[in-house]
């Protein structure tokens, strides 16, 4: 008996070592321990053993059932470890990815959010008006006078209605303090027309934004302290800003601004790129007149109107205007 | 206007100040700096050279090797293209390291193979004005190797762009003046002041009828009897020169050098060409005029004419003079106009006809009256020094317009001019609130210091508290308290100013919120592989260029009408004549401009504005913000992982839809036919209608060279954001399993999805979750399913809220679902 189980054990030890897959594992798992496996018939020869010899051939047997589970657990612990690294030998990581469709914002939309939330930061909030302007809200509200250059058919669309393509968002300006009494922290970007012809660095259709802070007692100061705080959030905290004296008719004094380009591998240049000013006090008086209210008159506000192509043109160092209408994909792909 | 620099140091003390210096001067004080112009050299390394011999170079017709002498002990050899010289001239030489205008650098070089040591120089090559073609033959004493910069003057030209509130700059004496005013320095001699003290006026008579008093107040004749025309004298003709002008005889340089010199136009006749007196009225309709440019105008009666006795018109007033009256070679009698002219019927005729001149220029943007008699006396002055002649006394005719504010007038500081006849200017009297300059400038300008900058600009306080302050008569633009306010700033100083920030609370506005849901709307579909284009707002209303946009293509959500469309009255071009309708058309040019460029995957949007007329034209503008998606081409980009991407197709244009509003519920309804597209439907969300989704007319595709199959949705931005963000709760888990039914329903191929949702919404199944299309099966062949059929499978999920559904509560419930579907959709069976 205990040569029988020695053997036994011996051939299923030898068994299990030569066993190369999972389903011949479980076979000999079976074979050897299972009902009708070898050591289990073995064990069936225990009725037969002298009493007195059974607790030694007993412990014989169940050595011989631990050794060979655990030759079997091991080999098939084994065998897992080996059909796991197959699984996963062939991959290439270095692989390029899978393609996606890409999507992304045009830059002029980033721009205008980026500006949009720092002056939001500010206090500012946002209002809107009609880009189908009257000449009211356009020119006269606005102090510019009837023989003002601006006001012909050949700067201005103009429609058979008499209506005009608004030629700046500061009709909004007209709008806002029409309709609400002082104070006004507005801004306001959107889209404005001139008849110019289309080359790099002009459209006959482009985008601004409009600010105006209208309060008792607004100063130069706060027009310049708001608008060196928005430049320098929106193009870096060392962007140099300058006041140029200039003239508007809605606004005096009236300023423009540049800042400091300095593009690698060019010596650095000041670039226009807002108008801004006092309101002028006619304004005021022009929406008081037509509100019959006298609500403005005796205020002090500022305004300002900036490019957003412009903007991004600085931003990206973008050459060529046309290419901002233009949305060749190759393009917009730059930007995220 | 061009500013040279030689000439402006005439009026005032520029010493010590550079180029840069100038500029920025000028820029702070407002004035444009549009361009510097440099004239002449400063080096030494250009010298007076001889050319000693001068061979032609073998296989060029023009080229020449040149030996020159420069003084250098030994001869140079250059290779030169000019033509105009023969051995023995003497010409300016560019010695290599020589930097010229425009800031080129001399090197030596070879040309077709020749060394070439230096550069044989033109006038115009040295930043002066070429007299002939080719090299500046200099005179035979200048000694051989003498720096050029001995022989000629240096100038700096500033090209300025003047606002046009400052007419008072645009000429040399106004922008000295301006510059002394604002920098301190010293202002010189004023060069009207003396001829104008020394005038003699008397009253015109008949000589001068002024017809249009309205648009000519004042006009003043100077007679000047013996004049000798000819060439001006060098100094007069550089000073035109420098500054872009041609100089043509001494008395027409003298009143154009009088206009750039003290900003006021001058016109001079020819006295033997005038018959009787002169007449200032308007033109009659229809009248002729031609110009000393020999252009014919046709004139209206709000053009300005100068006439003699004999009714032709001389002289378009203030704009240009005529053909036949000016002054010739043989004039030995002349007649110098000085007049005001009234802005804006000067720039009416201008922009009419078309035609500008330095005069109208001026005269449309303001010129002072006090200048009249000025302009007059001075160029009467340099007439008899450059012309000889006498002078008579000035004619007056009319007097200067009083253009100060009547309520003022009594008050007004009263100028005069004149001795028999008197010209009266008034000055314009302007209050000054010292409180307003405080609060614009929270009190960071002194006081003492403000009335300093008024005072240096000309204008004198007429009180003790200098709340009242007299304006000199040259700015016209001061009016009103907010005008001397700007002048103390901008002389000041912004950036004496310190920057402050107050801030108000103010509440988010209904568009603050629509900009914050256009952007996460625009982030959402950025992030599901749309890329955003902005699209230019004015369209063709017609084109057969796939890549411009136009109105043909529009598929807005509300089909378009007769008239329904907004054209600018002028266009600049036919491709941008028409505000768009429908953001398709541009997305459409978008998809065909990109698939040029070879692209695959075509999937754009755009937020923005269209425009329509409600009333065909006649009712109003409507302005709304929408959304549009244009999907064509390939799913995704080809990749070795995915070799074939499938084609887009509706159903992937509709679940970009879905993700916009993934809660509300999105369908589509087939509607009327456009032309523009092959399938149309209105979307609905939630059953409101908020957009139309189109695909694209096959002709219209196979025209624009796009694929087949294009798609478009066009949504009502304001209505999405309404039902994306109406507020809403969680619902808890559901505590009860639900049971799973799949029915394949065996229908006509015509049955709509649609058709099947309305039987199973009909069938009102309380325990009824949702119902899913899993399946659509057709067999072309016919074999395993009719052609004219196909077999929808849906899985139909029940569930209790309340407990456990038994498997017969569920196949109760299944039942009564396909007995209504069986009931209410035409010829179905079950599989």
């Amino acid at each position: 008996m205990k040569e029988q189980i020695a053997n036994v054990q011996a051939d299923a030890l030898a068994q299990i070592a030569g066993i190369a897959d999972m389903k011949a594992l479980e076979d000999a798992r079976v074979s050897i321990l299972g009902k009708k496996g070898s050591l289990t018939q073995v064990q069936q020869g225990m009725r037969n053993v002298p009493k007195e010899d059974k607790p030694a051939v007993g412990a014989l047997l169940n050595q011989a059932r631990a050794i060979i589970t655990a030759a079997l657990d091991d080999r098939k612990a084994e065998l897992q470890r080996a059909l796991d690294a197959a699984a996963v030998a062939g991959v290439d990581l270095t692989m390029p990815g899978a393609t996606l469709p890409e999507g992304g914002l045009h830059p002029i939309s980033i721009v205008r959010d980026e500006a949009v939330r720092i002056l939001r930061r500010m206090g500012f909030t946002l209002s809107d008006g009609p880009e189908i302007e009257d000449e009211w809200h356009c020119f006269d509200a606005l102090n510019t006078p009837d023989d003002h250059p601006a006001r012909n058919e050949k700067d201005t669309f103009y429609f058979d209605s008499g209506k005009l393509l608004r030629t700046q968002t500061s009709t909004v300006q007209a709008r806002v303090m029409e309709k609400q009494a002082p104070p006004v922290r507005i801004i306001c970007p959107g889209s404005a027309f001139r008849r110019d012809a289309i080359d790099a660095t002009h459209l006959s259709a482009f985008n601004q934004i409009e600010g105006l802070y209208v309060d008792k007692n607004v100063s130069v100061g706060d027009l310049k302290g708001t608008l060196e705080y928005f430049l320098k959030a929106l193009f870096g905290s060392e962007t140099a800003v300058r006041f140029r004296p200039h003239f508007f008719p809605f606004t005096e004094p009236s300023f423009e601004i540049d800042v400091l380009l300095q593009a690698a591998g060019q010596a650095p240049r000041w670039i226009e790129i807002a108008g801004c000013g006092m309101v002028n006090p006619a304004v005021f008086e022009n929406i008081d007149k037509a509100t019959g209210k006298q609500l403005y008159t005796g205020c002090t506000g500022f305004a300002f109107g900036i490019g957003l192509e412009r903007l991004a043109m600085i931003r990206w160092g973008i050459r060529d205007i046309r290419l901002l209408i233009e949305n060749d994909a190759r393009f917009l792909a730059q930007f995220q | 206007m061009n500013i040279s620099l030689n000439w402006l140091a005439n009026y005032i003390d520029l010493d010590g100040l550079d180029t840069k210096q100038m500029a920025d001067m000028l820029t702070f004080a407002g004035i444009e700096v549009e361009g510097i112009q440099q004239r002449g050299v400063t080096t030494d390394l250009v010298v007076v050279a001889q050319v000693m011999e001068k061979t032609p170079v073998e296989g060029s017709d023009h080229l020449n090797i040149c030996q020159v002498d420069a003084g250098e002990g030994k001869l140079r050899q250059i290779v030169c293209g000019a033509s105009n010289y023969v051995v023995g001239d003497k010409v300016p030489c560019a010695l290599p390291g020589a930097e010229l205008p425009g800031g080129w650098t001399i090197r030596e070089g070879k040309m077709l193979g020749h060394a070439s040591c230096g550069m044989l120089c033109s006038a115009s090559e040295l930043g002066l004005p070429d007299k002939v073609h080719g090299l500046w033959i200099l005179p035979q004493d200048y000694p051989i190797g003498t720096p050029i910069r001995n022989y000629i003057d240096t100038d700096t030209i500033f090209e300025l762009e003047i606002t046009p509130n400052r007419p008072d700059l645009l000429s040399h004496w106004g922008m000295a003046r301006e510059l002394a005013g604002i920098t301190g320095r010293a202002l010189k001699a004023d060069p009207a002041a003396a001829p104008t003290a020394a005038a003699q006026t008397r009253a015109a008579g008949d000589f001068i009828t002024l017809s249009a008093p309205d648009v000519c107040p004042l006009y003043t004749a100077t007679r000047i009897s013996g004049v000798k025309i000819g060439p001006s004298p060098e100094w007069l003709a550089e000073r035109l020169i420098s500054i872009g002008l041609r100089p043509i005889n001494n008395v027409v340089d003298i009143t154009n050098y009088c206009l750039f010199e003290l900003g006021h136009p001058l016109h001079a006749f020819d006295a033997a060409k005038l018959t009787g007196g002169l007449n200032i009225r308007r033109a009659a309709e229809g009248e002729q005029f031609t110009s000393l440019m020999e252009e014919t105008y046709t004139l209206c009666t709000d053009d300005l004419v100068i006439s003699d006795a004999s009714g032709a018109a001389l002289a378009l007033g203030g704009v240009m003079g005529g053909l036949d009256s000016g002054v010739t070679e043989a004039t030995t009698d002349i007649v110098l106009e000085s007049a005001w002219f009234t802005r804006s019927n000067i720039r009416f005729t201008s922009r009419r006809l078309a035609l500008g001149s330095d005069s109208s220029y001026r005269f449309e943007r303001g010129t002072s009256p006090w200048n009249v008699l000025r302009a007059a006396a001075r160029a009467t002055q340099l007439i008899l020094e450059c012309a000889g002649g006498t002078a008579e006394p000035v004619l007056v005719g009319g007097q200067a317009p009083c253009l100060v504010p009547e309520e003022n007038a009594p008050t007004a500081t009263v100028l005069t001019q004149g001795t028999q006849a008197l010209i009266h200017y008034a000055l314009d009297q302007v209050s000054l609130d010292w409180k307003e300059l405080d609060v614009m400038t929270n009190a960071s300008v002194p006081h003492m210091e403000a009335a300093r900058i008024l005072r240096n600009l000309g204008l004198k306080e007429t009180t003790p508290t200098a709340t009242t302050w007299d304006c000199p008569p040259w700015r016209l633009d001061l009016k009103r308290s907010c005008d001397l306010l700007e002048e103390i700033v901008r002389v000041y100083g912004i950036d004496n100013i310190p920057a402050t920030n107050t801030s108000i609370f103010v509440e988010e506005s209904a568009h603050d919120r629509a900009h914050d849901y256009r952007m996460a709307l625009s982030r959402k579909l950025a992030g599901a592989g749309f890329r955003e284009v902005q699209t230019f707002k004015l369209i063709a209303e017609q084109s057969i260029d796939p890549t411009i946009a136009s109105v043909q293509h529009a598929l807005p959500i509300k089909p378009l009408m007769q008239g329904d469309i907004i054209r600018v009255a002028l266009p600049i071009s036919e491709d941008h004549s028409t505000l768009r309708p429908s953001l398709a058309p541009g997305l459409i040019a978008v998809a065909a401009r990109n698939i040029n460029q070879g692209m695959e995957v075509l999937r754009f949007f755009e937020c923005g504005r269209v425009f329509r007329n409600t009333g065909g034209g006649k009712g109003r503008d409507i302005e709304n913000e929408v959304l549009g998606i244009f999907m064509a081409g390939k799913l995704a980009p080809a990749s070795w992982d995915n070799t074939k991407p499938a084609q887009a197709g509706y159903q992937h244009l509709h679940a970009a839809l879905d993700i916009l509003v993934p809660k509300a519920n999105l369908t589509l309804t087939p509607a009327r036919d456009r032309d523009n597209a092959a399938l149309g439907a209105d979307i609905q969300l939630n059953g409101q209608p908020c957009g139309y989704f189109a695909r694209l007319s096959l002709e219209s595709c196979r025209n624009l060279g796009l694929p087949a199959e294009c798609y478009y949705a066009e949504l009502d931005l304001r209505k999405l954001q309404q039902i994306a963000t109406a507020p809403y709760k969680a619902a808890d888990l559901p505590q009860f399993p639900g049971s799973g039914r799949d029915a394949s329903l065996d229908v006509p191929a015509a049955t709509r999805h649609a058709d099947i949702m309305k039987a199973v919404e009909a069938a009102k199944q309380k325990l009824l979750v949702s119902c899913r299309l899993k399946d659509v099966f057709t067999d072309p062949t016919g074999e395993k399913l009719p052609t004219d059929r196909k077999a929808m499978t849906y899985t139909f999920l029940y569930r209790d809220a309340k407990k456990t559904l038994t498997a017969a509560e569920v196949d109760a419930a299944h039942k009564a679902m396909l007995d209504t579907l069986a009931a209410k959709v035409k010829s179905l069976s079950f599989r």
